[in-house]
């Protein structure tokens, strides 16, 4: 963390659904430059951290702030234009529009319109079937491919937060490699990303640092490299100790 | 009516599709973005045809210019209105607004101008007949027809090929993913009613054109057939919306043209029978929006 203040700080985030607490109090940072990983099992909280920061709910206690300033409240649009690239969980490609009309849609907030076009070419450089198959209805596209396209359209926003929910669901491990190696790729460009996973290995690969959550609150926390074996790992896991 | 002309009958199969294409397409645009089966686009209808009533000392281009003007600025008007602060409210609650919209408004005409019909007739000109291959086709009608085709292709270019256009279809998908990669909720619905009045300005003209007369249930008429054919186009897809139109034309023509003549007097019948049959077998419609299919 360098000692800079964080690029996305939440501070006890407390998310109810009626008498469900879906958050109990989450605090976490992810400083820039950083790959942070929250892991966990299902139903710990994870997808809901994730969208309430996306601002697709409103937090019942506790704050965001992105680069040092509060968000929480304000259209939904605003997220992107914040530099908050939201991937939710379940490959949201728009099925009915084509590959390319995808990419270009990842692009709406971008006004450099020259350099937006430049970087979409690349993503299709990149991903040489996204090019074959660029006239296409997305939702013909298999799994993976939807995959790299969600991730792509997220990125041609040129955002300084990506944030992925759940990237290698439903897909082959194969596919699931690519998809990481894609990530850890997006380092070298500076990009700050928080990834939620079940996929606690490949989670711990990748990133940095991880928080390990479990029915709503942060149990575990640390370098990626010191949580794997840890001897309370399993325990905050799988929600063994209190 | 009633020859068996086949250039006769496909011309008043075309110009009375095109006119439910038109008023399917309206209410498609607002359906397939907001999810609301705008009721009150009937009095978007009903008013742009009373504007023309109003100015039918005036040059024609004036009279279309208003009436246009009038179904655009109503339309936004009931989005600011009434329906963006139910936005997030359910559906249920959205269809009666729609209604009590559509009431109020087509109440208030009554109460300002009466519930009589009175005659207009904005285009004298077209009204001469012109002859086709032995068959007496009216100017009208041809106009009708060029119409529809003109407003069918703008539409077709707007969504596909422009920026807003790729907004409202990424929006008809999914509204929150198209929020999340930066549409604008606002942009994409006034863009919607706007177009959405344009095109009841359109339907209006033509109708008040040939029938030559406005009254308060004028629009009613022609939206609730335009909602009948997006159900059976396929609710929340604009081209199941413009086919379905022109489906349920046809069918009105060529029930009017085939039927014997002590049956014509109940061609509504019919024509709702077929439509309850198309139900029955395909109860998405026929071309349904594949956004909505997923969700079944």
């Amino acid at each position: 963390m360098n000692g800079r203040a964080p690029l996305l700080s939440v501070r006890d985030l407390v998310v109810r659904y009626g008498a469900i607490t879906a958050l109990d109090g989450v605090s976490l940072e992810v400083g820039e430059g950083e790959i942070v990983a929250i892991i966990g099992p299902n139903g710990a909280g994870k997808s809901t951290l994730l969208s309430t920061v996306a601002g697709l709910r409103r937090p019942d206690a506790g704050g965001i702030s992105f680069a040092g300033t509060p968000i929480a409240g304000g259209a939904l649009e605003g997220t992107v234009r914040r530099g908050i690239a939201y991937v939710p969980e379940g490959r949201h490609v728009f099925a009915g529009l084509t590959v390319l009309e995808n990419l270009e849609l990842g692009a709406t907030v971008r006004r450099d319109r020259a350099e937006a076009r430049a970087h979409l070419e690349s993503f299709l450089d990149a991903f040489p079937i996204l090019r074959e198959r660029a006239g296409e209805a997305a939702g013909r596209l298999s799994g993976g491919e939807q995959q790299m396209l969600v991730i792509a359209r997220g990125l041609l926003s040129k955002p300084r937060l990506l944030m992925l929910d759940e990237p290698s669901l439903g897909l082959a491990p194969k596919i699931v490699d690519q998809v990481y190696e894609l990530v850890t790729s997006l380092r070298r460009d500076g990009l700050t990303v928080l990834v939620v996973e079940q996929n606690a290995g490949r989670a711990l690969a990748a990133a940095d640092r991880t928080y390990v959550l479990n029915a709503g609150r942060v149990r575990l926390q640390g370098r990626s490299a010191e949580l794997t074996g840890a001897p309370d790992f399993d325990a905050a896991y799988f929600g063994l100790k209190d | 009516m009633g020859n068996l002309n086949p250039i006769q009958i496909l011309v008043d199969t075309v110009s009375v599709g095109g006119l439910y294409a038109l008023t399917a397409l309206g209410l498609g645009l607002i359906f397939s973005v907001m999810r609301l089966a705008n009721f009150a686009h009937a009095e978007l209808v009903t008013c742009a045809a009373y504007a023309v009533f109003a100015l039918s000392g005036q040059p024609v281009a004036v009279a279309i210019v208003a009436s246009v003007g009038t179904a655009m600025v109503l339309a936004l008007a009931t989005e600011r209105l009434a329906f963006r602060p139910l936005r997030s409210a359910d559906q249920t609650t959205m269809l009666i607004a729609s209604f009590a919209v559509s009431m109020f408004i087509q109440k208030l005409l009554i109460f300002t101008v009466g519930s009589r019909p009175k005659p207009v007739d904005p285009l004298p000109i077209l009204a001469q007949p012109i002859a086709i291959a032995g068959a007496q086709v009216s100017l009208l009608k041809l106009a009708t027809i060029l119409a529809c085709i003109a407003c069918l292709g703008a539409l077709t270019y707007l969504l596909r090929r422009t920026s807003i256009g790729l907004h409202m279809r990424a929006a008809a998908e999914d509204f929150t993913m198209a929020q999340l990669v930066g549409v604008r909720a606002n942009s994409v619905i006034l863009a919607a009613f706007v177009l959405s009045g344009f095109l009841a300005a359109v339907v209006a003209l033509l109708f008040v054109a040939q029938t030559g007369f406005v009254h308060p249930r004028l629009g009613v008429q022609i939206v609730l057939v335009g909602f009948v054919a997006t159900v059976i186009g396929g609710l929340g897809s604009l081209p199941g919306a413009a086919a379905g139109g022109f489906l349920v034309g046809a069918l009105a023509t060529l029930l009017q043209a085939l039927l014997p003549a002590e049956l014509r007097p109940f061609r509504e019948a019919f024509l709702f029978l077929i439509v309850i049959l198309v139900l029955l077998f395909r109860p998405n419609g026929l071309w349904p929006a594949p956004g909505l299919k997923e969700r079944v």
